[in-house]
């Protein structure tokens, strides 16, 4: 369970999370929507404890972000995939997807590799498992970075507009992956610009808009006529993603 | 001793300079090292007090000559500090001493150089910054510190030469020592150059030898 209360965030004078509360329960596949901005990519960093609270609280499964001895904990919990990968350039991809298991949760190497194996499988990179990553393209560069998230065997996965930064013959093969992890019941929690994929994937979207939750509502509602599509300003933002 | 020609002893006293040159720019180099990398992680970490101390005494290091370095430690240090203090203890604490002071702006830059982006997803995973430095930081900073290391050697073993100025009977003092006796200076300081000619071309190849070794994987990293 994640619960957000009244959660504030500033850079310097500018204040990007003004009070937000959410709450997301095991197993939900949640979409965050916004414009650029709007907060949704910070309120991902105060969830994995790469940005501090100034305000308000974060709990997960009852442990708080903004305690360190209880961050390493929630950090062994909630796995991130980066709109840049952020993977390690001088290691394998093999040691890559690893590392982590190895090294913060103190398991086997061969016990991992072997889960490593199956996972690049999963996402069609079984004969990669040797390459570096400066040798793959960006869509294979994001599926090791789903791969390593995945070895964490989290709870909560966080995606960070993971498909921002490929061209688009590459945005499918990594939706794809994706699209087979919600089916199979990791709670996910998207933040994207991909309208029509949180549309299809998500059972809940979430829109911030100026530092705020606009609208919190199943997926359905949001993109009923008499629901989300309903407040001017979510209509304008779903048209001005649609046109683009 | 004057006017006297080459004899056998002569390549005996070579060689002991050679060994003398060698082994403090050995001691140097290790001890600088080690000492350099502790200074670029209190910077790199930030850690209070001792950090802008480090900053100010590596500033000196950087910026006076080594030979003013030199005759401080050796004369002015025991007058202070009314002890007694060796020609080559003082040669090996000043070069050690000026050569962490560049040891630490390489290694600071290299660390620099490493994408954040890494150490976020790194953090985000629960690593300790302990690991993270061991296995994230170190490896690729070595690789992009590599070419800088080999050129600081190079010229940290030219200036082993100046500790002939206080005394310490190097590969230089031999070649002076030669010379007063044999006053054939073209030939003697040929032997001598050509000496640490050599020296130097094998410490690049040997630098040169490891850093291909350590990049073999990192060709594609873009480092």
């Amino acid at each position: 369970m994640i619960e957000i209360d009244n959660l504030h965030k500033k850079f310097g004078d500018t204040e990007v999370l003004k009070g937000v509360s959410l709450s997301i329960a095991p197993g939900e596949v949640v979409s965050i929507l916004g414009a650029s901005g709007s907060g949704k990519s910070t309120l991902m960093r105060c969830m994995n404890g790469l940005a501090g609270l100034n305000g308000g609280s974060l709990l997960i499964d009852g442990l708080d972000v903004s305690k360190p001895r209880e961050l390493r904990e929630i950090r062994k919990r909630c796995a991130t995939v980066f709109q840049h990968f952020n993977l390690y350039p001088h290691l394998s991809v093999l040691d890559n997807i690893t590392l982590a298991p190895m090294d913060v949760l103190g398991r086997k190497k061969a016990e991992v590799e072997a889960e490593a194996y199956a996972l690049l499988k999963q996402v069609g990179l079984a004969d990669r498992a040797d390459a570096y990553p400066g040798q793959l393209s960006g869509g294979q560069k994001q599926r090791i970075g789903i791969c390593r998230a995945l070895a964490m065997q989290p709870r909560y996965l966080l995606l960070d507009e993971v498909t921002s930064a490929l061209d688009p013959e590459m945005t499918g093969e990594v939706l794809d992956v994706l699209a087979a992890l919600a089916r199979s019941g990791t709670t996910m929690i998207f933040v994207t610009h991909e309208i029509a994929f949180a549309r299809e994937i998500s059972s809940r979207i979430v829109f911030l808009d100026d530092g705020v939750v606009r609208a919190d509502m199943p997926t359905d509602r949001f993109f009923a006529e008499d629901g989300g599509y309903g407040d001017e300003r979510i209509a304008r933002f779903l048209a001005k993603m649609r046109n683009k | 001793m004057r006017n006297q020609g080459f004899n056998w002893h002569d390549p005996i006293l070579w060689a002991q300079g050679l060994g003398v040159s060698v082994g403090v720019f050995a001691a140097s180099m290790i001890l600088g090292t080690v000492i350099g990398i502790f200074i670029a992680l209190c910077r790199v970490y930030k850690v209070p007090v001792v950090a802008p101390v480090l900053l100010v005494i590596s500033e000196f290091l950087k910026n006076s000559p080594v030979l003013v370095q030199l005759f401080l430690v050796f004369f002015g240090v025991p007058v202070l500090l009314q002890v007694n203090i060796t020609p080559a203890e003082a040669a090996i604490f000043t070069l050690t001493g000026n050569t962490a002071a560049f040891i630490a702006v390489i290694a600071i830059s290299a660390i620099d150089a490493i994408d954040r982006g890494q150490l976020e997803a790194a953090r985000s995973f629960g690593h300790s910054e302990r690991s993270i430095l061991r296995k994230i930081i170190a490896p690729q900073a070595l690789v992009v510190a590599m070419p800088a290391l080999i050129g600081l050697a190079v010229n940290q073993l030219q200036v082993t030469s100046l500790i002939s100025a206080i005394g310490v009977i190097d590969l230089t003092k031999v070649g002076q020592i030669l010379n007063q006796r044999t006053w054939q200076p073209f030939i003697v300081w040929t032997i001598i150059g050509v000496t640490y000619f050599i020296l130097s071309r094998l410490l690049a190849a040997a630098g040169g030898r490891l850093e291909t070794r350590l990049r073999r994987h990192m060709d594609w990293a873009g480092l």
